[in-house]
């Protein structure tokens, strides 16, 4: 694997780590869920680029625009969970818990 | 040129372990700004000018400044610090994990993996990336009107997400 790959692999994993083993913020888990997505971001553009297909340039920015909408829902659901059980720590969701 | 490039692929690394074992979420709001800044760097030394652009501008200046003040929902009024025990402990933990992964994965490559790939050997004004994303409004025009209306939907999505009152997503409290 060349450099650059592993590099954008291991951006990836190492943010489904973070969201996997988030400990107390659920601003936290929506931030590695922003690194995947910077690492999405990266991978597509470096093929863009590397391999000169450049109509491929077109993925990144449509996958800003979408990711764009993932992060405003995250973050209104970090302010719903805000106002009502009046902060973000990921011990206070447990509704469903036995 | 192909150094700069290895120092670049090293501070994104540092910048993801530090997002990825936070203490507290300002650290991981200044590591993915870190991350986003030395990734826009990486794809200038490999010959983008539009995308790392996009990615200043939108990215850092659009929603890592809602993700800046959205940080304050999050307010401890004493947070960690990369200094505290337990967080020195894991993050150490995932540079050694990185380490082993690199070392057992990378092997020996070959190629030239860090050269700048430019087909015309002359200096345009009218560089690869900007010509692809151009595409975007002319063949891929449909996507990019697609793209619109599930950011219209988001918006729609968003306000009742936070809606109080009788019928929205809020208990009230």
């Amino acid at each position: 694997m060349t450099p650059i790959q592993m590099t954008f692999s291991t951006m990836f994993l190492l943010g489904l780590m973070g969201l996997t083993f988030h400990r107390t913020h659920l601003l936290s888990a929506l931030l590695c869920l922003e690194s995947m997505m910077l690492s999405l971001f990266l991978a597509t553009s470096l093929w863009a680029l590397q391999l000169s297909t450049i109509n491929i340039a077109t993925v990144p920015m449509l996958l800003l625009a979408f990711s764009a909408c993932e992060a405003s829902s995250g973050l209104a659901l970090l302010v719903a969970t805000a106002r009502t059980h009046g902060s973000d720590h990921m011990q206070n969701l447990n509704l469903l818990q036995c | 040129m192909s150094y700069l490039v290895c120092v670049l692929l090293f501070g994104l690394m540092v910048g993801s372990v530090g997002v990825a074992w936070n203490p507290s979420p300002y650290f991981a709001a200044m590591g993915l700004v870190m991350v986003s800044g030395v990734g826009c760097g990486v794809l200038i030394c490999f010959g983008g000018s539009f995308l790392p652009l996009v990615f200043f501008l939108i990215y850092l200046g659009g929603m890592m400044v809602v993700f800046a003040f959205s940080a304050a929902l999050s307010a401890e009024p004493y947070p960690y610090g990369w200094g505290n025990r337990s967080v020195k402990m894991y993050v150490a933990a995932y540079v050694l994990g990185v380490g082993c992964a690199w070392k057992v994965l990378l092997g020996k490559w070959s190629g030239f993996w860090g050269g700048i790939l430019d087909e015309s050997g002359e200096l345009l004004v009218l560089r690869g990336d900007m010509m692809g994303v151009a595409a975007m409004h002319d063949v891929a025009g449909w996507m990019l009107v697609l793209g619109g209306l599930g950011l219209l939907l988001t918006l729609f999505v968003v306000l009742e997400l936070v809606r109080g009152v009788s019928r929205g997503g809020l208990r009230t409290v």
